[in-house]
């Protein structure tokens, strides 16, 4: 076999008894022998809340094939637990920060070895510790200073509302009571992309003649991936600020756009005193459909996308197809990786805060492999219903030269398009 | 002329077991042991605790003998060995021995329940260094450590901190010849391993396998719990040899998963050694001219639906006589023994009345 290239250190600089020595000199091969199994990595994770069951694998490696990132890289649930046991630093390892949290490993894991668990609790250390990549540094700083990751002014986030081309309710000014709170979340309310979704989704709510509200400049971010990132402090401090603000007006029901907000207020929030019914608008308006008036046939193959944290997190598989099988001309293809088996496109976990770390860690992104399998299928639209997917999938569709072959589109804009 | 009484030769597990079943639906049984004491196995190797459910393997042994000790229906013969036989079906005349002189004993059925020895790791292959490492035990050594709360190094007496098992040792291996698996060592190190953290809490538990065959429930009840609660290391990759390395025991193989070579350090080395055929069942098997498998134990003709009945009509063998069985297998084997050698000793008197 021949010498692995890869096993070969050389560092910078290296001082051995005061003797600097230049790189030429200070080649060496990585140690293949184990000497050790030096279990305080180990002992220091399974210790932390969320972390014990990284100690129950084993290695039956189910997770490796179903591993987003392991496809794209060498990351895999299985390794990272063999990688500690003997004695690896996951506090101060790239591994960290390469889990996306799309629990596809969990979903085939026969012991419930939890990485959705364990990799927040990690994390939450290394934060604590001030070992976080800079960019998703970035994104926690900007979410505690503006109230959303990407650093825009608070007082923008409802400028979306502007060209909609409908009267938008805002809570604080309709002063009344509302059926249904629409919760918009960061990227729907600033993305350019994402903008154009809420805009349709509030025509599509008016042409329903729905009773809704939404927060407007009060609204901020829900945190569910700044907390799977491991910014467990802000995660909390947002929590429980916006279970105030959700409480402040009265409504029988929370609807989201975005499934990490439907996460965090389903699944997390009921612990910090918030128990919402909240529901995803794709839940929200399946059954409306056919109370819409969609005139147009759209005449184009969909393919669609399962977000992680619609699908397989909180178990709504259904409400997306339903409403893309409502609306006219439009024939659904799926991909072989589909439904509780969905591929990731690599935002969930930190994942969206880390596209430049991780460009060293994977042969090409989460999202590039998505939109390939998507043009494979002979589709022309990939259909999202995630806030981060629309602006992740157009990236790849440009990076892997298939522009003008397939458009990225949210369900939403489908059927405001087969309604105008 | 035919007797109702059953002979049952062994007082372990399975011979207790039998002739408690025998007594209870009437019938006379004769138990004879060739040590001064029934318990079988688990008393003469002072097992700790009974594999998969952790009991106090002396306080379950004893209640097992406290139900023949004291039973009208069960004779017992201590100091006993069978020498030979004759007759057949229906009415067996075997000589028992002891000190004293011997005896002939009518029997109307036999069950053989005379159980294995552990494989001697010093045989074949030496790599271990059984014979040249104090600190290299097998698992019946560091039973009796652990029953007698004193789990050190035999080299120093100090606490040991990190201890491995090595699976496998006598078993599955073509060149020793004995190609089973033994079945329980897997379970029982995992066993042993929980009880050297529970007594040991500071030592690290390391358990080197080929395959760990944790089968049915001890899954759940010992392996899952070994390394989820008591935080036991499974490697998967049997090491090949141990070398003295300084004061301590350096383990090398090969860490499968990784790819890597290793070279562990270890305070204590535990061969996890396989089941072979006791002397006892080699010479029993002689003397009833029972046919054997290829590794000396008594086969059992009946295939998977009958797993006691053997070669000759009216005797019948349970547990480790026939081939590798923890103690549920033992006693499940010896309550059909039981029936069908009370079968046997009923049809006999029907048809020679």
């Amino acid at each position: 076999m021949p010498v692995d290239k890869h096993q070969i250190i050389e560092k910078e600089k290296a001082v051995v008894e005061g003797i600097e020595l230049s790189s030429d000199w200070n080649r060496m091969f990585e140690q293949r022998v184990i000497w050790d199994y030096d279990l305080t990595y180990m002992d220091k994770i399974t210790e932390l809340d969320g972390g014990e069951s990284l100690g129950w694998c084993y290695q039956c490696a189910q997770c490796v094939p179903v591993c987003p990132v392991d496809m794209v890289g060498s990351y895999g649930p299985r390794k990272i637990y063999r990688a500690v046991q003997v004695g690896a630093d996951l506090f101060n390892d790239d591994y960290l920060w390469q889990c996306t949290t799309c629990a596809n490993c969990l979903r085939v894991c026969p012991k419930e070895v939890d990485m959705i668990k364990i990799m927040p609790a990690v994390r939450e250390q290394a934060v604590l510790d001030g070992n976080v990549p800079g960019e998703l540094q970035e994104a926690f700083e900007n979410t505690f200073e503006y109230g959303n990751p990407m650093g825009e002014s608070p007082r923008k986030r409802a400028d979306w509302v502007k060209d909609a081309g409908v009267e938008v309710p805002v809570l604080s000014q309709i002063k009344k009571p509302v059926d249904l709170l629409w919760l918009v979340e960061c990227y729907p309310a600033y993305h350019p992309r994402g903008k154009e979704a809420s805009q349709a989704l509030a025509r599509i709510l008016t042409a329903l003649k729905a009773d809704y509200g939404i927060l407007g400049t009060e609204e901020k971010c829900t945190c569910d991936t700044q907390r799977l990132a491991g910014e467990i402090g802000l995660f909390e401090e947002f929590a429980e600020e916006n279970i105030r603000l959700l409480k402040k007006y009265k409504h029988n029901q929370i609807m989201v756009t975005d499934p990490h907000a439907l996460n965090a207020l389903r699944n997390e929030y009921p612990s910090f005193g918030g128990k919402f019914d909240v529901i995803h608008y794709t839940t929200y308006l399946a059954p409306l459909m056919s109370r819409l008036n969609l005139k147009n046939s759209l005449d184009i193959k969909v393919t669609f996308h399962d977000p992680c944290y619609l699908g397989r997190h909180n178990g709504e598989f259904e409400a997306p197809r339903a409403m893309l099988k409502a609306i006219p001309g439009v024939e659904l293809i799926e991909m072989g990786r589909c439904r509780e088996n969905s591929y990731c496109c690599g935002g969930g976990g930190g994942g969206m805060w880390l596209d430049g770390f991780m460009v060293d860690h994977v042969t090409e992104r989460l999202s590039e492999k998505r939109v390939r399998e998507a043009v494979e299928t002979g589709a022309d639209v990939l259909a999202v219903c995630c806030p981060y997917e629309v602006s992740r999938f157009e990236d790849a569709v440009k990076s892997t030269g298939n522009e003008g072959k397939l458009l990225v589109k949210d369900i939403i804009e489908l059927v405001d398009e087969a309604m105008r | 002329m035919p007797s109702q009484d059953i002979l049952v030769i062994g007082g372990g597990p399975a011979g207790l077991e039998a002739a408690r079943g025998i007594a209870d639906l009437g019938y006379k049984a004769i138990l004879v042991e060739k040590r001064d004491r029934l318990g079988g196995t688990p008393d003469e190797a002072q097992y700790a605790a009974l594999t998969p459910d952790l009991r106090n393997a002396e306080e379950a042994m004893d209640e097992m003998i406290a139900a023949v000790a004291n039973n009208e229906n069960v004779e017992i013969r201590l100091d006993s060995s069978v020498t030979g036989t004759n007759g057949t079906l229906g009415d067996f005349n075997v000589i028992v021995k002891n000190g004293k002189g011997s005896e002939k004993l009518n029997v109307g059925s036999v069950i053989l329940a005379t159980g294995f020895q552990h494989f001697d790791p010093g045989r074949e292959t030496q790599q271990y260094g059984y014979y040249l490492y104090d600190d290299v035990v097998t698992l019946v050594d560091a039973e009796k450590m652990l029953k007698a709360d004193t789990f050190v190094r035999p080299s120093n007496g100090e606490v040991p901190k990190r201890v491995c098992f090595i699976q496998c040792v006598g078993s599955r291996d073509r060149q020793i010849g004995n190609e089973y698996c033994s079945k329980v060592c897997c379970g029982i190190a995992s066993k042993q391993a929980i009880e050297i953290r529970q007594q040991v809490p500071d030592c690290r538990v390391f358990i080197f396998y080929i395959d760990m065959r944790m089968y049915g429930y001890w899954e759940n009840e010992i392996y899952w719990p070994a390394q989820e609660k008591h935080k036991v290391n499974y490697i998967k990759g049997i090491a090949t040899e141990v070398l003295q390395k300084g004061d301590k025991l350096l383990v090398r193989g090969e860490d499968t998963t990784l790819g890597r070579p290793m070279e562990i350090p270890m305070d204590m080395v535990i061969l996890s050694v396989g089941m072979e055929p006791s002397r006892g069942t080699k010479e029993l098997a002689e003397i009833f001219g029972l046919e054997k498998n290829k590794y000396g134990f008594i086969e059992t003709i009946g295939g998977a639906l009958d797993t006691v009945s053997t070669s000759v009509p009216g005797v019948f063998a349970a547990g480790a006589c026939t081939g590798p069985a923890d103690l549920e297998d033992s006693v499940a084997m010896a309550g059909s023994a039981v029936m069908k050698s009370v079968i046997t000793v009923r049809k006999a008197k029907g048809s020679k009345q």
